[in-house]
């Protein structure tokens, strides 16, 4: 093992390897750093370009937007007070504050030294998680894998915010587009209305661009620029990267403790579905709240609550792809749309995955460690023009966005239907979000769902017809279990005591 | 005594029960759910979720339709274009369907410079409210964005793009 990610790293030292991995950072660092857009949406551009890269490539540069799209949603959110990503809710919460004293740059360079730390721990974390947890997924059978695919999508389901019916509904939705095309176990055509063009099915590639591009696209026009652009920074022209470089009196006051508890919450909850970098900063902002020298200051520019949040939602970046490559699931948007980069290439993520070709995910952990070290180098180039990024004309953003979403489903599909599909899905995601429908449950039907009706079918098949399978196989128990627990954990526990008036 | 309220939301979650039933009228076309010998067939899952969407498309109908007050969020209002919440979607919604339709018919090229014309402009006027200042940068903008895209679609990533159409 050690010696793949030693040839991991090597491949990073490959000029094109490396551009493409600088290329995907900046990108990410872009998208992220925009109100609107984020990390999920430059992945999800970046989708039909894969087509024509080779894998370690396309793997690489999809880990540098991963990892630089967290982090920037931090820069918009200290320097205007408007996150780039929810993640960054937090950190904008306190490095506004800060900002507004004159300290932007100071928590600038704690944001990036923070998201450094997590992003390193996530990344370590994951090379020695990987391994042994998919060696464990290889002995999981059809029946556990559906009581996992259910976990999944039953934890994504009611992590959503707002109602859980509309949640529910979209995830129904997303499992019945799944339904449509080609029957996975008979070769029957479904749902294709009579139409040829119905029978190859939704895929993903107009499905993503629809949700995430173009969704984004009505939700911005609809947007007046005087929001987007509220509260602009004052321009700082003379500053270089020293201004940039945390002191050693506020690492001290931050603490090593911080970063490092942070930095394994981050990791925790990025392993589970639904979890997400937004929780991730919540819960160890919280956390660094409550054990706090000066609690007081939280909320009025408090370093040690930017810098934990910081570094929990970059180290949930490694822990969210060890569900993804050891066991197939992906935990969230991002990682649903990595799973599409390895389908797009001839690769099942799973735990087979890191059995015969650690060769080729190996890049992808390097990646995520260099991406990590180049956070703080960005700051230290970049952070005067981070000042000046939130005021891009929307003109160009939106214009090259349209481009890229409806011209990239095509340079990809050859299909004309296809385009068709992602403005469809494009208008249908607009009105979900409009009207409070999350579109991450139905991402996730539309990835899991046929995973979910093969494993759920053939399961069935073996036990002809009898339900009790998924009782009797001791993996596939523990998994419903821990899917009972979550939803008394995250649903009905949170109610009740919301009922009884007491702190969910 | 419940007050029953139509608004909007109630329309949506109306709409999502409509495509569940337009879902639902395939069914018949694959068959029973179940074998003889209890194996599940193509129409096992489907039927499942047509009854759940029923229901929480009844449910979700129902809490709207009920709500004692509705929670109405007043729309941020543009200073240049009047009801910009409707009218921008409905723009670009338009504007993608034209290229759509003219992307195979007149190329790339010509279909792409005046989508991305058209799509910046709109941004740029919202944004500045003068037409002569937004006309011309979006029109530097399209043709820039245009031969960006070649650029990287054909040149960079040799993929397919009916260049000039016909």
């Amino acid at each position: 093992m050690l010696a793949d990610l030693g040839g991991g790293f090597a491949a990073l030292f490959q000029p094109m390897t490396f551009l493409f991995l600088v290329g995907g950072f900046m990108l990410g660092l872009f998208f992220g750093a925009i109100p609107g857009l984020t990390a999920t949406l430059a992945i999800a551009i970046l989708l039909p370009f894969t087509f024509g890269m080779e894998v370690t490539q396309a793997l690489v540069m999809v880990m540098g937007i991963y990892m630089a799209g967290i982090y920037a949603g931090s820069i918009t959110g200290i320097t205007v007070n408007i996150p780039g990503a929810p993640s960054g809710v937090m950190t904008s919460y306190e490095g506004y504050a800060m900002m507004k004293r004159g300290e932007g740059p100071r928590a600038l360079g704690l944001s990036a030294f923070a998201s450094l730390i997590g992003g390193l721990v996530g990344s370590v974390l994951l090379m020695f998680l990987a391994e042994p947890i998919s060696r464990v997924a290889l002995l999981f059978q059809t029946p556990d894998k559906f009581s996992l695919v259910l976990l999944a999508i039953v934890t994504v389901t009611i992590v959503s915010s707002g109602s859980l019916w509309k949640a529910s509904m979209a995830m129904a939705i997303g499992l019945a587009i799944s339904t449509v095309g080609i029957d996975p176990m008979v070769p029957v055509g479904r749902f294709d209305f009579g139409s040829y063009y119905m029978i190859e099915g939704i895929t993903l590639l107009p499905a993503v661009i629809g949700l995430f591009a173009i969704c984004e696209l009505f939700v911005q026009a609809a947007t007046p620029s005087k929001i987007a652009f509220a509260d602009a920074p004052e321009v700082h022209k003379r500053l270089g990267p020293r201004d940039f470089i945390p002191s050693r009196a506020d690492l001290r006051e931050v603490g090593a403790a911080t970063y490092a508890k942070s930095s394994v919450i981050g990791v925790l909850i990025g392993m589970l579905p639904g979890g997400g970098a937004s929780m991730a900063s919540f819960i160890a902002y919280a956390e660094a709240k409550r054990g706090a020298r000066k609690p007081e200051e939280y909320g009025k520019g408090s370093i040690q609550g930017l810098s934990a949040s910081e570094a929990a939602n970059n180290a949930m970046c490694g822990g969210a792809i060890v569900p993804l490559l050891t066991i197939g699931i992906p935990g969230d948007a991002v990682t649903a749309i990595i799973f599409g980069v390895f389908l797009i290439h001839g690769l099942v993520p799973g735990p087979g995955l890191l059995a015969n070709s650690f060769d080729v995910v190996a890049p992808m952990f390097a990646a995520l460690v260099v991406a990590s070290l180049l956070i703080f180098v960005s700051v230290l180039l970049f952070g005067p023009l981070y000042m000046r990024l939130a005021r891009i004309n929307r003109g160009i953003l939106y214009g090259v966005i349209s481009m890229v979403s409806v011209v990239g489903v095509y340079a990809s599909t050859y299909s004309m239907f296809q385009m068709w599909m992602a403005l469809a899905i494009g208008a249908f995601a607009f009105g979900f979000r409009r009207f409070g429908y999350p579109l991450l449950p139905l991402l996730m039907g539309i990835i899991l769902g046929p995973y979910f009706e093969e494993f759920l079918r053939r399961s069935l098949i073996v036990s002809e017809g009898s339900p009790l399978i998924f009782l009797t196989q001791p993996f596939s128990l523990a998994f419903l279990l821990l899917t009972v627990l979550f939803i008394w954990l995250l649903r009905i526990r949170p109610a009740r005591r919301a009922k009884q008036g007491l702190r969910p | 005594m419940s007050h029953y309220r139509f608004n909007t939301q109630a329309a949506f979650a109306i709409f999502l029960i409509v495509l569940t039933s337009i879902y639902a009228s395939q069914i018949l076309e694959l068959g029973i759910p179940f074998s003889t010998g209890g194996e599940p067939g193509p129409a096992f899952l489907p039927v499942a979720l047509c009854l759940f969407m029923y229901l929480a498309g009844l449910r979700i109908l129902h809490a709207q339709l009920t709500e004692v007050e509705p929670v109405i969020d007043e729309e941020p209002k543009s200073d240049t274009v009047p009801r910009l919440a409707q009218v921008g979607p409905q723009v670009v919604l338009v504007l993608t369907m034209l290229y759509l339709l003219a992307f195979p018919w007149i190329g790339y090229f010509f279909s792409t410079v005046f989508y991305t014309l058209l799509i910046a402009l709109f941004f740029n006027y919202e944004f500045s409210g003068n037409w002569k200042d937004a006309a011309w940068k979006s029109a530097l903008t399209a043709v820039a964005i245009t031969a960006f895209g070649w650029l990287f679609f054909v040149q960079l990533f040799g993929l397919f793009l009916p260049v000039w159409g016909g």
